[in-house]
């Protein structure tokens, strides 16, 4: 039953490279499956605000700068339900956020903010609705925030003395 | 507050990434001129050995997963940005290339390796994406569970 290519007629050999071309196509796909978008997910993303950046995942959560109408602010999104969740006394109109970070369980939030001609670093914990500024010691600039799983270690990019350090803060339980 | 191991000694150090346990830290240093990543035993201070990153920079925006396992990060390919995860445990690395050949510019992996946010530009706005990895990795969850036989040594 098989033929070879020079027995073929041009039409069969043609269908023969559309289905090469075919696998060829379907293995590329394979190859790219690593990256399957979650459409709901991005859908909702893309009609919450005009821009997002700084992205930071934790197990169920996805923290990020959002930009309304012209103004960004942090934004903290439940996964489960793709539903942003309040973030009472963070947002500061008078701010500007720089940098974010959420704990695996969505509880803490690490900021880097601008305010009031100073760059703060923050930890917000959501269930106490509290804000506390943590210094930095020696004294520097913060820039770019990490928190772990439990919110309880800190790595922060800090400029000082000309350079970039990264600070390890262990914070309070 | 500590600095972060050998940041007395070290070059500048930017962009850091601390694993889900707070046992590992990614940080890209200055590697001769060329921004590269560099991942850290906390415990310890001794550098651990990356397979799949010692070429391609700059690199930028490293991100991992619970266990350190899954080591994520966007690299520089030609003119284009290709956001690439190192698995520490099998050796293999999984580029990450975007649907409508866009390049990533921060990316973010989720702690178990489950999902990847990455953030784009698309018309001029910045976007975020997420991508499911559940096909594709293994998760990194807390306790360090294997669930496949490695072919290197995770911590060496």
């Amino acid at each position: 039953m098989s033929k070879t290519y020079r027995s073929m007629r041009p039409f069969e050999i043609c269908m023969v490279v559309v289905a090469t071309g075919l696998v060829g196509m379907s293995m590329t796909a394979c190859e790219n499956r690593a990256l399957k978008p979650r459409q709901d997910l991005n859908g909702t993303l893309r009609q919450s605000a005009s821009s997002h950046r700084e992205p930071s995942l934790g197990q169920l959560w996805l923290v990020t700068l959002s930009n309304r109408q012209g103004r960004e602010r942090i934004e903290l999104i439940d996964l489960r339900n793709r539903r942003p969740v309040p973030l009472p006394g963070l947002n500061r109109p008078d701010a500007q956020p720089i940098s974010v970070s959420v704990s695996a369980d969505g509880e803490r939030l690490a900021v880097v903010q601008q305010h009031a001609d100073q760059t703060e670093l923050l930890l917000y914990r959501r269930s106490l609705g509290s804000v506390q500024r943590l210094e930095l010691n020696p004294k520097g600039v913060p820039r770019q925030v990490s928190l772990n799983g439990s919110g309880r270690i800190l790595a922060v990019q800090v400029s000082r003395d000309g350079r970039w350090d990264v600070d390890l803060i262990r914070l309070p339980g | 507050m500590e600095r972060a191991p050998g940041g007395l000694l070290q070059r500048s150090q930017q962009d850091p990434a601390i694993s889900g346990n707070g046992e590992r830290l990614a940080v890209i240093v200055d590697q001769r001129g060329r921004p590269t990543v560099q991942l850290r035993d906390l415990r310890n201070g001794k550098i651990l050995p990356l397979r799949h990153f010692s070429r391609h920079q700059p690199h930028s925006s490293p991100s991992l997963s619970w266990n350190g396992r899954y080591l994520a990060l966007i690299t520089q390919r030609g003119n284009r940005r290709l956001a690439i995860i190192e698995d520490r445990l099998s050796g293999k690395a999984h580029p990450l290339p975007l649907p409508g050949g866009r390049d990533p510019v921060r990316l973010s992996l989720s702690p178990d390796a489950r999902q990847i946010a990455l953030q784009v530009a698309d018309q001029g706005q910045w976007r975020v994406e997420i991508f499911d990895l559940s096909q594709t990795l293994e998760s990194d969850r807390p306790g360090g569970l294997r669930q496949s036989t490695p072919s290197t040594e995770l911590q060496r």
